[in-house]
């Protein structure tokens, strides 16, 4: 059930053939799978960024996070859907729609993830229960998160309402549209910003100090819950923003579109070294990179096996990933 | 020939190099004192010899094998056994359990045997619960043998930690620090306990120690290690009265 | 005499179920629902081993079952049915009940060493990289087996039904059940006497004391590949069993869903405990099967009550709203499972009258 993603799942990239047989048509068409990459390797970083601050702080991986991804992407389409001048409550024209879904669904997007933190969480942590039973707590939550949607809203696939006229850039025979652009730019901006506040903020300076010793830390007088909330508050934020493009660029909801594109997007941020910003957003693209290129130059039922082979790989001769610390053990 | 032939021995880490050039030679049956300042090293040669690490550079010669990079178990499985700065139990399985496992090195069966619990497997199974209660006996844990350590006082975390080590018969037992943590009470009860092993089994015993105490109780001679290099190697009043160990210690006030 | 009670027990229930069947008391569906208890009770108790003793977190044991249920059925087809691909079966019919256990035992062992795409990770990983890894071999294996196109791809593979009717017609006998209750005992006992021994007492060590355990002589290596061996080779017994039961296999049937069963009976269970996790593999069964006759009664009710809107139906998705939502709070008000990492014996001490568990 939750892995009959790939039938229903979009495939990646446009897969064009080159219009005319001349000469570097298949350098650009390298260069055009390049660009369908980042595309596809920014939606695996804006969630990946996700799992691995809630990583970085709590040594918790959150499997619940590919879904609130997936409830991202409903509430945009619930909102842009109710906003909307055809039909819609408001009748918002398509701007403004925009400009409202985009800051309404991170905000609604982070209540989810705050809340699983409060309601599943958080007593769990109270209680200091062992860091698997948080694991097998969030790989419920998620369950739970897709099934119910499932159960509620039923299966038939919903369509975000096109919120953005469709511009095509041509650039030296490579085509881009100002939706890829948008992508594109939006993940390089959060990472930055993301990148920005873990390393330069005092809020980022308590979020790694609760990775290193969460229980000193109420006792330098850092509010560890708030710090906690601030970093599921980020992470869901991000995803719900990754859900909105995801939305706008492939119009098909559903309900299992979050297990998927999450389990991936983990995948990549476990290659980049889990915990590290700069490791999650480069595991990404990375992995976008793999895939599309596998499914560009093979049968794409290979995408998958090539994906998974080169997670396992890396993980056997660099355990920890590309920015990890090696796991040392002190006698 | 010596049992323990260390020479040459240098460990480096990415950037810090934790031994050096250290060299050390342990006779049968002896009892030998390693100290020296926090982070001088002491710990490090321990989990050079036991295994856990591979030497950088030197060779250590045990009961004339080689043993640089063998695997730990392999390495107990010659003979050396140890106990753990920071006690290392299996904290949820009995305290006889934790003696039995620690002699699976001579185990003679393996997943089949156990399986179908063959003549072979029930033999050894024998022989390791009659070696087992013997090591129980002898150290005193009779009361407590199907407790689980984590309920029990640190002292005896600590004689349970001695008596596995016991168990797997070696020749040579590493001590890394078996007194600390321990009231003066539970150290005398140890310094009896540690003489009347090395009185009884023809064991060497090298043993990391901050307590003078015990120290000076034990051991006739001692190694002194600083920054990874050994300064001091003699009887005790001649180590007390090196210059370099003072200096060592109560750092140079020539400033 | 404690010794052997449990033995006597099981074979006298194990007699008394085929007899039962043999003699139709059960319909189709109660005899269906006793299979996939067993499997089952073998699925999880196999995962107990790495997840429970071991302390790993294994989420992918479901790819395991998947190489087992695969290789036994392609086994199963070329050695006693006649194929268009395969050709005559390799094996007289008559020979076919005498010869399944064989299916079995080749089935887990190609399980078994499928396993080692996980146990040698295992040296440098721990917890959650491992975790990961087992996720990825789940996921490598089920796309390995859609890409091979001979054993039906995504499209699955069956037959396996023949193999039953062919054996069916050597001695008339529900041999399902026969296999499915053999499968159970050959599992548990293999479990039971490897963590009784100070052989399989390793596994505990290395989850409790990884450091300790190698340095006092345990090759925990050889530990490793040992548990993680076993326990897939089980679990592709468990493959097999699965496979014959429905007589249709298919890939997807054995995706990370599936393994996350196996964790919320281990889980249920109590880490470590044997008994616990058979109790808790019978009681899930149940409880799935329960919520097939709940959820529609459920959806009655509020109907009738008007809280539930006529357009609008309960399905049966809400079992994997439920099943989860029991686990989430079985993790809140008792983590440690049904009976914590204690076998049976030890929360009710008066039944070592009657057993022995050494």
């Amino acid at each position: 059930m939750r892995c009959g993603m790939p039938a229903v799942f979009p495939a990646p990239a446009p897969r064009r053939a080159p219009a005319d047989h001349e000469k570097g048509s298949l350098m650009e068409s390298f260069i055009q799978q390049c660009v369908n990459a980042l595309q596809w390797g920014s939606f695996y970083a804006l969630i990946a960024l996700g799992y691995t601050l809630v990583y970085g702080v709590l040594r918790l991986i959150n499997f619940a996070h590919g879904d609130i991804f997936m409830v991202g992407a409903y509430i945009a389409f619930f909102l842009s859907t109710g906003m909307l001048a055809e039909g819609g409550m408001f009748g918002f024209s398509r701007e403004l729609t925009l400009a409202l879904t985009v800051p309404l669904t991170m905000l609604l997007t982070s209540c989810c993830g705050v809340t699983l933190e409060r309601i599943a969480y958080r007593p769990l942590r109270r209680k200091g229960a062992h860091r698997l039973y948080v694991v097998i707590t969030a790989l419920m939550c998620g369950l739970i998160l897709e099934n119910g949607n499932l159960a509620l809203l039923g299966a038939s696939r919903r369509a975000l309402p096109e919120l953005l006229d469709k511009r095509i850039y041509s650039l030296g025979g490579i085509a881009v549209t100002n939706l890829k652009l948008l992508v594109i730019f939006t993940a390089v901006l959060v990472f930055v910003f993301l990148h920005g506040i873990v390393t330069r903020t005092r809020i980022g300076m308590a979020m790694r100090a609760v990775s290193y010793n969460r229980f000193a830390l109420p006792l330098m007088g850092i509010p560890l819950d708030s710090v906690i909330v601030f970093t599921f508050v980020l992470g869901s934020g991000i995803a719900g923003l990754g859900g909105v493009l995801f939305a706008m660029s492939y119009p098909v909801l559903e309900p299992y579109m979050g297990a998927m594109t999450g389990w991936k997007a983990f995948i990549a941020a476990v290659v980049g070294g889990i915990g590290d910003v700069r490791g999650a957003f480069l595991g990404g693209f990375l992995l976008a990179f793999v895939e599309i290129m596998v499914a560009a130059f093979l049968p794409s039922t290979f995408r998958d096996l090539f994906a998974f082979s080169i997670l396992l790989l890396i993980l056997w001769k660099r355990p920890t990933g590309i920015f990890g610390m090696p796991l040392t053990t002190k006698i | 020939m010596a049992l323990l032939e260390i020479n040459g021995l240098t460990q480096r880490f990415s950037g810090l190099q934790a031994l050096t050039n250290f060299s050390f030679s342990l006779e049968e049956r002896e009892l030998v004192g390693l100290i020296g300042p926090n982070g001088a090293g002491k710990t490090t040669a321990f989990n050079v010899v036991s295994g856990f690490y591979v030497p950088t550079e030197g060779t250590i010669v045990f009961d004339g094998t080689p043993i640089m990079g063998l695997r730990p178990h392999q390495v107990a499985g010659l003979g050396i056994a140890r106990t753990f700065q920071n006690i290392r139990l299996w904290n949820d399985m009995p305290v006889l359990d934790n003696i039995r496992i620690a002699q699976s090195h001579w185990l003679g069966y393996g997943f089949w045997g156990a399986v179908w619990r063959s003549a072979r497997y029930r033999n050894s199974e024998a022989a390791v619960e009659k070696k087992s209660r013997e090591v129980i006996e002898m150290m005193g844990l009779n009361d407590v043998a199907d407790e689980l350590p984590k309920n029990l006082p640190y002292g005896l975390q600590r004689r349970v930690e001695l008596a596995r080590a016991l168990s797997t018969s070696p020749k040579l037992l590493l001590l890394d620090e078996p007194a600390a943590g321990l009231n003066s009470a539970d150290v005398d009860g140890l310094i009896k306990h540690i003489r009347w092993i090395h009185d009884s089994f023809p064991i060497a015993i090298w043993m990391i120690e901050h307590q003078m105490k015990v120290v000076m109780a034990l051991c006739r001679r001692l190694c002194v290690i600083d920054f990874g290099r050994s300064i001091a190697d003699g009887l005790p009043a001649e180590v007390q009265a090196n210059p370099d160990v003072i200096k060592a210690y109560l750092g140079d006030d020539t400033l | 005499m404690q010794r052997y009670t449990i033995n006597i027990i099981f074979l006298a229930a194990a007699v008394s179920l085929v007899a039962a069947a043999a003699a139709g008391l059960f319909d189709n569906y109660i005899l269906t629902v006793l299979m996939f208890m067993g499997i089952n009770i073998i699925f999880a108790s196999s995962l107990n081993l790495v997840n429970g003793h071991m302390g790993e977190f294994s989420c992918g044991h479901a790819g395991f079952m998947c190489v087992g249920a695969y290789v036994g059925s392609l086994l199963s087809v070329v050695f006693f049915t006649s194929n268009k691909f395969f050709g005559d079966p390799l094996f007289p019919p008559e020979a076919a009940p005498f010869l399944f256990p064989l299916v079995l035992i080749l089935a887990s062992l190609a399980a078994a060493l499928f396993g080692l795409i996980v146990a040698l990770p295992s040296f440098h990983t721990r917890d959650d990289y491992l975790a990961i890894i087992t996720i990825a071999a789940n996921y490598i294996i089920i796309s390995i087996v859609e890409n091979i196109d001979a054993i039906g791809g995504p499209r699955g593979f069956s037959g396996m039904k023949r193999t039953m009717n062919v054996m069916g017609d050597v001695i008339h006998l529900p041999w399902m059940l026969i296999w499915v209750l053999i499968g159970c005992f050959v599992c548990i006992t293999v479990l039971y006497r490897l963590v009784t021994s100070t052989y399989g007492k390793g596994i505990p060590a290395v989850c409790q004391n990884e450091v300790a355990a190698e340095i006092m002589g345990v090759n925990t290596n050889k530990v490793k590949i040992m548990a993680f061996m076993v326990s897939s080779g089980l679990a592709g017994m468990a493959g097999v069993l699965y496979a014959h039961v429905y007589g249709y296999v298919n890939a997807q049937a054995f995706n990370i869903l599936k393994s996350t069963e196996g964790l919320v009976m281990v889980y249920l269970g109590g880490m470590g405990s044997i008994s616990g996790v058979i109790l808790a593999a019978v009681a899930f069964t149940l409880l799935v099967e329960a919520l097939r006759f709940v959820i529609p009664a459920a959806n009655d009710l509020l109907h009738i009550w008007g809280i539930l809107p006529a357009s609008s139906e309960l399905s049966q998705i809400w079992k994997w709203v439920i099943i989860p939502l029991i686990l989430i709070l079985l993790m809140q008000l008792r983590p440690e499972g049904l009976l914590g990492n204690k076998e049976l014996t030890h929360v009710f001490p008066r039944l070592r009258r009657w057993v022995s568990f050494k």
